[in-house]
């Protein structure tokens, strides 16, 4: 199986410090990929990487098996990687509707095609099975927090995107909407979504993933099936960079 | 012995495939239906138009096609005129619900079960009850064509008496006859086994739909469980089979309700975690107390974190044994077990990983149930339904004639 979306060997460094070393990582279409790693370990720097936010020194990235340069977010955007960030990004005094619609606005000549906005937002919430929320026109401050990381997510979904990376998507979410949460992210993957999902939460990781990637201090421990592991061997991996035959070899990847 | 089926029986046969596929896919379109069930245009045309005048379908013009040409009529079953009752009777809820061809919920009623001994008259009464109420709202051209219910507790296929069911105390309970005869409609109640049922109903409308093989796991007070191979249904010889929570796992462990020890159900079910989280017998009992650990051990509560593990644990090695024996593409936790899969999946993905053989959880997909809460009920309604597909012009004319 060849992975939807690929990076191979990255170096990135702010200034003198070097975040990430030859880090190599794949996502596949219909999995969901679990990113996990300690503080600083460099998640949210691979994470920007391939969403255009931060350049990347040396490495490439590879999409739908051609290699692609990723400028910006736009050129992320037009491949179909969309990411959901901690702080979700949404506006407060904005209802459900122009939220998902922000800044990629549905026209009808001069004016903005409400009713098609609405159907479609509509639609994406039913295709994923939400029933969560009442109204699509509440505004986005009356919505809880799970509401608020599932609306987030639907923005991502309605662009026909092919890749949803959600940076730590239960962390701020009491147990019920973590669930709702979780089978979300699920439900993405089974309809052929590539997933990847940053979180702290082993339950959360091995819940709903099929592989599990662990970044120790800027260079990638292992990839494995999340079917092959356990708990202990991920906390290693996380903690140490290795477990066993898994992991890092002398600080370096094997 | 005749050489093949009759054209009445091919005719019988094809009726109840047609209404089977709009009954769980929704309003399809006859073009759809011709290609679906490899059958020619005039013979779905017939075959619809002996449903349509029975009631039991309608055809209508679709929405818009964005396609030349004339469109084709989409047949959608008559969800708000033909309906079941559906019953679900669990150690902690009774739920009555009236749901219409094609699975549509229309009315339902709950109440609070106190647990103690099975008063086979009150609970029997209180549902018909129920069913009474929901069916005194209904318009005068509605009809009842079949009623079902779920019950925890081991099944006789045949007669639908309750044979064991510890978690209900209930013991040769004569179930189904008694609800038949309170309900008064002159139709029998089948009775089936809870967690087969809500196996049957992921199966046919959950997250298991076009999954041949999957093992369905509900945890309430116990652990039942239904076990779907090649797309059946495994119920043994007398309709028993699949009950996995007695699935011996630590023996000399935990007394279980069965009076074996170490069952499955005694390792995981409600009273191992709440033992375990110090809280048994601390007023709250069933899904609440089982949701309050869970929530517990995700603020940080050690003692109700270790409760979880030690739970998980358990549920691992169970899920693993499963695994082996009968290589599932799918297996769905429900019931409370959705709760504690999602809580304790670190300790039950790395049991499996240890017990499991490597062939059999390779492709495995762990996933909670999409039903939920209904379930079971949805699972007695599509029971109801059963032979009202196998045979659909025989049965309605029985129900209005």
């Amino acid at each position: 199986m060849t992975p939807l979306l690929e990076v191979r060997g990255i170096d990135k460094s702010f200034g003198p410090v070097q975040v990430l070393h030859d880090v190599t990582f794949s996502a596949y279409a219909g999995e969901v990929t679990a990113l996990v790693g300690d503080n600083g370990a460099g998640k949210s720097t691979l994470v920007k990487c391939v969403g255009g936010i931060h350049p990347i020194d040396a490495g490439e990235i590879v999409f739908d098996g051609r290699p692609v340069q990723v400028h910006g977010p736009r050129d992320a955007g037009e491949l179909g990687i969309e990411i959901v960030y901690q702080d979700l990004a949404l506006c407060d005094n904005l209802d459900i509707v122009q939220n998902m619609f922000l800044g990629r606005e549905r026209k009808n000549g001069l004016v903005l095609d409400e009713a098609t906005m609405e159907e479609l937002a509509g639609e994406t919430l039913e295709g994923l099975s939400v029933r969560t929320v009442k109204s699509i026109r509440q505004r986005v401050s009356s919505l809880s927090g799970g509401q608020r990381q599932t609306v987030a997510i639907a923005k991502a979904v309605l662009w026909d995107s092919k890749v949803v990376i959600l940076d730590e998507p239960t962390a701020a979410l009491g147990v019920a909407q973590t669930a709702q949460v979780l089978e979300l992210v699920r439900r993405l993957a089974d309809k052929g979504l590539a997933v990847v999902l940053i979180s702290h939460n082993m339950n959360d990781v091995f819940a709903v993933s099929d592989r599990i990637a662990a970044l120790y201090l800027g260079r990638m421990a292992a990839q494995v099936r999340t079917a092959d592991v356990t708990h202990a061997q991920i906390v290693e991996l996380i903690t140490s960079g290795r477990s066993g035959d898994l992991g890092l070899k002398n600080g370096t990847a094997p | 012995m005749r050489a093949g089926p009759s054209q009445e029986d091919i005719r019988r046969h094809n009726l109840g495939a047609l209404l089977r596929h709009v009954h769980l896919g929704g309003p399809t379109s006859r073009a759809e239906l011709t290609s679906k069930m490899g059958l020619n245009r005039s013979t779905i045309m017939a075959l619809t138009s002996d449903l349509t005048a029975a009631g039991l379908v309608r055809e209508e013009l679709p929405r818009e096609t964005g396609r030349a040409g004339r469109p084709s009529l989409v047949v959608r079953p008559e969800s708000s005129r033909v309906y079941v009752f559906a019953f679900d009777v669990g150690p902690d809820r009774l739920a009555v619900a009236r749901v219409g061809l094609g699975g549509t919920i229309l009315d339902r009623r709950e109440a609070v079960r106190r647990r103690g001994p099975f008063e086979l008259e009150e609970l029997a009464g209180m549902l018909a009850g129920f069913a009474r109420q929901m069916r005194r709202k209904t318009r005068a051209d509605t009809v009842c064509v079949g009623a079902a219910a779920a019950v925890s507790g081991g099944v006789r296929k045949g007669d639908g008496v309750i044979r064991f069911g510890p978690n209900l105390q209930a013991e040769e309970i004569p179930f189904g006859e008694e609800l038949g005869r309170r309900l008064g409609l002159g139709l029998p109640v089948s009775v089936g086994n809870d967690a087969n049922l809500a196996a049957l109903a992921e199966h046919s409308r959950g997250v298991g739909v076009a999954v041949r093989d999957l093992i369905y796991l509900h945890g309430d007070v116990g652990i039942g469980g239904g076990i779907i191979a090649g797309g059946h249904l495994l119920g043994g010889h007398e309709g028993y089979g699949g009950e996995v929570g007695h699935m011996v796992v630590n023996p000399g462990g935990r007394v279980c309700g069965c009076g074996s020890r170490g069952c499955l159900e005694a390792e995981v079910g409600e009273r191992a975690l709440l033992e375990a989280a110090g809280k048994l017998g601390g007023g709250q009992h069933g899904r609440d107390a089982v949701r309050a650990v869970v929530d517990a051990a995700d603020r940080g509560d050690i003692v109700a974190q270790e409760a979880l593990k030690r739970v998980g644990d358990w549920l691992g090695l169970g899920v693993a044994n499963l695994v082996n024996i009968f290589n599932p593409e799918m297996v769905i936790f429900g019931g409370m077990l959705r709760e504690i899969y999602l809580g304790s999946a670190a300790q039950v993905r790395s049991r499996m990983a240890l017990h499991a053989m490597a062939p059999q959880r390779e492709r495995l997909r762990l996933r909670t149930s999409a039903l939920a809460d209904d379930a079971t009920l949805v699972g007695a309604a599509e029971l109801a339904f059963a032979h009202v597909l196998a045979d659909p012009l025989e049965v309605l004319a029985r129900v209005t004639g």
